[in-house]
């Protein structure tokens, strides 16, 4: 029974609620971050991290927060590990941190690890929160990815920064640019609702 | 970006640039959450620009202050975002009391927008390039209005846009979000003409 | 020295800024202190919390609040029924007594088959947008325009749209709030106490012969009914049949006389 209930907290972040496209959160650097593969994936992993460690501690810590108090005592956990992930970045991955740019610092107001402290960690006990932020973060790991997948290999013609497509491929470059962003994303999660609905 | 003797006409081309050329939502992807989901009608659509403008401007200002004479004197300029945050957190909290005490019709106009802009990514994402482009003091005060101005102008066309989606036969899969970001996109696209304006 | 500084400094710089808000917001906390009475979050609870605008404020907790102040009854919030107005009456210490409560009914039986239309019209989805373009499609001027207008703006999902072109209404989800009589252009749906058992379901103010050329089910005005009607429930105003409830026994004279059966019983005999 308790394992059921975790592996359920685990697995519904990766498909029955995946940010973004089941739960609209985290839309910014969905946008922003998707331009290569190598970025969608880094930026899903520090996420992912930041998310994992922010749910526990606030887990740790949810009878001591007074209620008045907690949104800001929420922002402040989660700014010490963006803070954490912010210098890790800088140190042993850098072409990764220049290509996040203000994206690493932002992950602190991302909608995503401060909407789960509100409702799901100070409400759960310390293992169901990190299954719940291990899954939503990876959830939202793989839906930049598959976002990265499709904007690199035809906006660009590259695969992790190898050119895999023949020679005279013209690349589509509306899809590396802001507005080609906002419109891949949006169909995405229109085909998203029509799998989702014919699941039904 | 960063040069010493700024002319009018250079605050003049930093307004181009924030408003249009460089435009904060469709551009350069701050403050998307809230775009999508206060763009539904126009009174929240201008309510929340209100809040914007307002917020932005005083907090571009405080940030710039709390880096350059506490971070920077300190020498802890990696605690950064931890500082930005709280302070912005704070300032809308402030305003907040400030605005129910003062004007309750104020604030049932746009005191329920605070907390979400404490949130928004634009805030704190425009406070950050305030460092970034090393402004002085004025520059980082223009710039932080032309980046609300910009936000703003966004979500009202956009409000304006998705109000006649009301009444418009969209297929069930696309309602909504889906149909909101592709409006966006288009809108972004219409935006490119401005390309070259300004730096 | 160095690691002292770097350890050091942090702390006592983000916790004395810290410390300086912390001071800073509890003294505006006390400057700019509001007194709002618990009641109104009590009473706003008990709410519909749909802000529909049935009780005729700007939404729930504007109506709570007005409640509480004593500017509205009890059961201002129609939306609730009267087991939620009582608490709300122990809330303030007062009594309340209990009203009827009233649903919507479409009085418009003019479907797609029966009713005739001028044009076809391919404008916006909208009732209040097609009455724009030379006063709806429909031929009678007073008839349901079925576009949905009504159904689109249901706070409480109680309105359906019909095969037939015209709404239907789930009388267990409605609550008589009056937001869709207010959206229609022609005020088509009506509030009904819920216990009706007879009416005209027909607005057309139209003579007799122009009821006859535009509309199969249409109330003509002939009269047939009031001449029926043994208790005199029935009277003709303006060509439209109005019938008396507290007056009908159900007889089912008017029933049999009426040539397009506009009047109809509502609920089993």
């Amino acid at each position: 029974m308790e394992g059921s209930r975790l592996v359920k907290e685990f697995t519904k972040g990766l498909w029955k609620e995946i940010p973004p496209f089941r739960f609209v959160l985290g839309l910014c650097p969905t946008l922003a971050c998707t331009t290569a593969v190598r970025d969608g994936i880094g930026m899903g992993l520090c996420l992912t991290f930041v998310l994992v460690c922010s749910n526990v501690l606030i887990s740790l810590l949810r009878k001591v927060i007074p209620a008045q108090v907690r949104i800001a005592c929420f922002i402040v956990v989660v700014a010490t590990f963006v803070i954490i992930v912010e210098l890790v970045t800088q140190a042993y991955f850098y072409p990764l941190y220049m290509a996040l740019g203000i994206f690493i610092p932002l992950i602190v107001v991302n909608c995503i690890p401060l909407g789960r402290a509100e409702a799901f960690a100070s409400k759960n006990t310390v293992i169901y929160s990190l299954a719940d932020g291990l899954g939503m973060g990876l959830g939202y790991t793989c839906s930049l990815t598959a976002l990265a997948i499709f904007r690199e290999i035809f906006g660009k013609g590259t695969f992790l920064y190898h050119h895999i497509m023949w020679s005279g491929f013209e690349p589509f470059a509306f899809l590396q640019k802001p507005p080609g962003a906002f419109v891949c994303l949006g169909l995405m999660l229109g085909i998203m609702n029509l799998i989702g609905s014919g699941e039904k | 970006m960063g040069h010493e003797v700024w002319t009018f006409s250079d605050y003049i081309m930093l307004v181009v640039s924030g408003v249009l050329v460089n435009n904060i939502l469709l551009i350069r992807f701050l403050g998307n959450c809230p775009f999508l989901g206060v763009s539904k009608k126009m009174d929240t659509a201008v309510g929340m620009t209100f809040g914007v403008i307002f917020v932005l401007t005083c907090t571009g200002p405080i940030t710039w202050f709390v880096e350059h004479y506490l971070l920077e004197r300190f020498d802890i300029v990696y605690l950064e975002t931890l500082a930005f945050i709280l302070t912005i957190a704070v300032f809308v909290q402030l305003v907040e009391m400030v605005i129910k005490k003062v004007s309750p019709g104020l604030y049932r106009g746009l005191g329920i927008y605070l907390p979400l802009i404490t949130t928004n990514c634009c805030i704190l994402g425009t406070c950050f390039y305030n460092i970034r482009f090393k402004f002085g003091f004025m520059p980082t005060v223009v710039f932080s209005f032309a980046s609300a101005l910009g936000f703003g102008l966004a979500l009202i066309i956009m409000a304006g846009i998705r109000e006649r989606f009301h009444y418009a036969r969209i297929p069930k899969c696309f309602q909504d979000t889906s149909i909101g970001l592709i409006t966006a996109g288009l809108i972004g696209l219409s935006f490119f003409v401005f390309a070259g304006l300004a730096k | 020295m160095e690691v002292l500084k770097a350890t050091i400094y942090p702390v006592l710089v983000m916790g004395g800024l810290a410390a300086i808000y912390a001071l800073g917001l509890g003294i505006a906390a006390r400057i700019f202190y509001v007194y709002v009475d618990p009641r109104i979050g009590e009473v706003e609870e008990l709410l519909g919390g749909a802000n529909c605008g049935g009780c005729g404020y700007a939404g729930c907790s504007d109506c709570a609040a007005a409640i509480v102040e004593g500017k509205a009854p009890v059961n201002a919030c129609v939306a609730v029924g009267p087991d939620k107005w009582e608490a709300i009456a122990k809330i303030l210490g007062v009594s309340v007594e209990a009203g009827e409560r009233q649903v919507a009914m479409i009085m418009c039986r003019g479907a797609k088959d029966k009713a005739k239309r001028k044009f076809q019209y391919m404008g916006i989805e909208d009732c209040r947008a097609a009455i724009l373009a030379g006063g709806g499609d429909k031929e009678c001027q007073y008839g349901c325009l079925g576009l949905g207008t009504c159904v689109k703006n249901c706070p409480f999902g109680a309105l359906t749209m019909g095969e037939d072109g015209l709404p239907k209404v789930d009388k267990d989800k409605c609550t008589g709030c009056g937001t869709c009589t207010r959206v229609c252009p022609r005020g088509i749906p009506k509030l009904v106490p819920v216990s009706l058992k007879i009416a005209v379901i027909c607005s057309s103010h139209d003579t007799p012969p122009v009821v006859k050329k535009i509309c199969e089910v249409g109330c003509q005005g002939c009269g047939l009914c009031k001449k029926a009607c043994p208790e005199k429930a029935i009277t003709i105003v303006n060509s439209l049949s109005v019938v008396d409830p507290s007056k009908c026994t159900l007889c089912g004279k008017c029933f049999e006389k009426c040539p397009t059966g506009a009047i109809q019983q509502l609920l089993p005999a």
